[in-house]
């Protein structure tokens, strides 16, 4: 009876902290969305619903600039750490494979360093070589910091195939290529997928390596949000991101397969 | 045996591009910043003249106190993080099937909203006349509002909300292969619930606090953006002096860099610290 009794406590404890770590989650996200309905200059107090922002924000050249920036940069990097991430991962299928142990610490060596760190050197790097920072180089630091993302994730995708599938397809006569296309490429295709939905995220949520390796004259969302939020005009920002929350429920939510590649990512 | 020679080299083939742009865009910018900090600075750039300067600054303490700031920082957010993140990740562990999608669903989608956007919504919440001082002091909880914006409070608040899905997610996928029938064993066998979860559970999750640690306490070191919006602007943490010696004018370059090999070798302590740590765990058989 009293084994029971302080099981319950456990579970009790339990569902405390994880509604409190929900409410802390979500409060910043939900003030977010409701204030940007708020009448008021000053977010602070809640003066009628209004639209307001919404109709300004479709109205501001820098923000549309900033999107279309942001969607570019996010599109080309994705397409390329995906493309790389999945060669590399094919290559890297071969445990014999003089110098992998290097090539893998290499990989993971980008993941657990801080992002400033990034930041800066690439930014040294530019510098050194003379190069104008703008969209080139913003594109190129962004395929940095996700090509280890895109090869880990393909490689633990690649790690669960099952090789007789591949030698079935041959003895049937299929040619390497055919068989790579028809029967190798669509199995791990969740975790191209996936690789490619994180990389994404990423690099439109990047503040910090686009601030060192972005010219002036290339802002992405992150970078004119922050200039924004400096000074000290916030009313747009808010409808801003309800739009890119909701997009982001909306895309979740109704769509299976991105939830599921979503959860196999991580 | 030709076969496999051939597809060595093909395989070579498919890893070198990787290969090449990490090579060229992660391990020779850390020998550019090395080379920088022995050069002399400029107002908006760097003279190529030998300087050691920067790196004499470095270890006689000017900036001894915004390195403790970052690590203390770092250890605060960590072990908060862990101490949240458990009994989340065993909740969601041990769930059904449907609802743990659900629920690991809420836990990414913040990951999917724009990070300064959701460090900007704290500042709203936190800010003196912001939410939660009004719903404080409307429920009578406090007379006067708090000043949490600009503090060490705040900045610890908002590391761990932005850090707190980095540890929840290494510790749920070691803790849902846990085999839980070993805790029932273990209960059967007259442990209790206290015992049986510092024997078995805590043990068998420590490569997932390990791996939670990793992604929460490194990334932690660098911060510069969360102190930047919500911190006291009094008490710099290493990633704002980096940034500031890197963007403002006069700018120091030398210096960003001497201050950006400094973070380097703490980040590669604290990680063979880490590595050594886990070593020893598994030789004693705990993990």
């Amino acid at each position: 009876m009293k084994r029971f009794s302080r099981a319950k406590f456990f579970k009790g404890m339990n569902l405390t902290v994880f509604t409190f770590a929900m409410l802390f989650l979500y409060i910043p996200i939900l003030i977010l969305v409701i204030y940007s309905f708020n009448d008021a200059r000053i977010v602070t107090s809640w003066k009628g619903f209004t639209l307001k922002y919404y109709g300004q924000l479709f109205h501001n050249v820098a923000i549309r600039q900033a999107f279309l920036n942001t969607m570019l940069i996010a599109v080309l990097s994705t397409v390329i750490s995906t493309l790389l991430g999945l060669l590399t991962a094919l290559g890297l299928e071969n445990k014999k494979l003089k110098g992998r142990k290097g090539f893998m610490g290499l990989l993971y060596a980008p993941l657990v360093m801080p992002d400033i760190l990034m930041g800066v050197s690439l930014a040294l790097l530019f510098n050194f070589l003379r190069v104008n920072t703008g969209m080139w180089t913003v594109l190129i630091a962004h395929i940095t910091f996700c090509v280890s993302y895109t090869v880990i994730v393909i490689q633990s995708r690649l790690e669960g195939f099952d090789n007789s599938l591949i030698e079935a397809a041959m003895d049937l006569g299929a040619k390497p290529s055919t068989t790579f296309f028809k029967v190798k490429l669509p199995l791990i295709m969740p975790g191209v997928i996936a690789a490619a939905l994180l990389s994404f995220t990423l690099s439109i949520d990047d503040f910090i390596i686009t601030f060192f390796t972005s010219g002036r004259g290339f802002d992405t969302l992150p970078i004119y949000v922050e200039g924004t939020i400096r000074r000290g005009t916030i009313t747009t920002i808010n409808a801003l991101s309800t739009l890119v929350i909701g997009f982001t429920l909306l895309l979740v939510v109704f769509t299976k397969r991105i939830r599921k590649s979503l959860i196999s990512s991580f | 045996m030709k076969n496999s020679v051939k597809s060595n080299k093909l395989d070579y083939l498919l890893a070198a591009p990787t290969l090449i742009w990490l090579t060229i865009f992660f391990l020779v910018p850390y020998l550019i910043v090395l080379i920088y900090g022995f050069l002399t600075p400029d107002i908006f750039d760097v003279k190529f003249e030998f300087n050691l300067d920067a790196y004499r600054q470095l270890l006689d303490g000017t900036y001894f106190r915004p390195f403790l700031l970052s690590v203390r920082l770092a250890i605060t957010t960590t072990l908060l993080c862990i101490l949240i993140a458990y009994p989340v990740a065993y909740l969601i562990a041990r769930a059904s099937d449907k609802v743990k999608n659900t629920l690991l669903i809420l836990i990414i989608i913040p990951f999917w909203t724009n990070l300064i956007i959701r460090i900007f919504s704290w500042r709203i919440f936190l800010s003196y006349n912001g939410v939660m001082n009004n719903i404080l002091m409307r429920i009578g909880l406090i007379s006067q509002p708090l000043e949490i914006m600009r503090t060490d409070l705040a900045v610890i608040m908002v590391m761990v909300y932005v850090y707190l899905p980095y540890m929840i997610l290494p510790l749920y996928s070691v803790l849902e292969k846990l085999d839980f029938t070993l805790l029932q064993a273990a209960m059967d066998l007259g442990a209790t619930e206290v015992k049986a979860f510092f024997k078995i559970t805590l043990p068998l999750s420590l490569e997932g606090i390990f791996a939670g640690v990793l992604l929460v306490f490194i990334p932690s070191l660098g911060t510069y953006l969360i102190p930047q919006l919500v911190g006291d602007q009094r008490s710099l943490y290493v990633g704002q002096v980096i940034t500031y010696k890197i963007k403002n004018i006069p700018r120091n370059w030398p210096m960003a860099s001497a201050l950006s090999f400094g973070l380097l070798v703490l980040v590669a302590f604290f990680l063979l610290l880490g590595y050594i740590l886990l070593r020893k765990s598994k030789v004693r058989g705990v993990v």
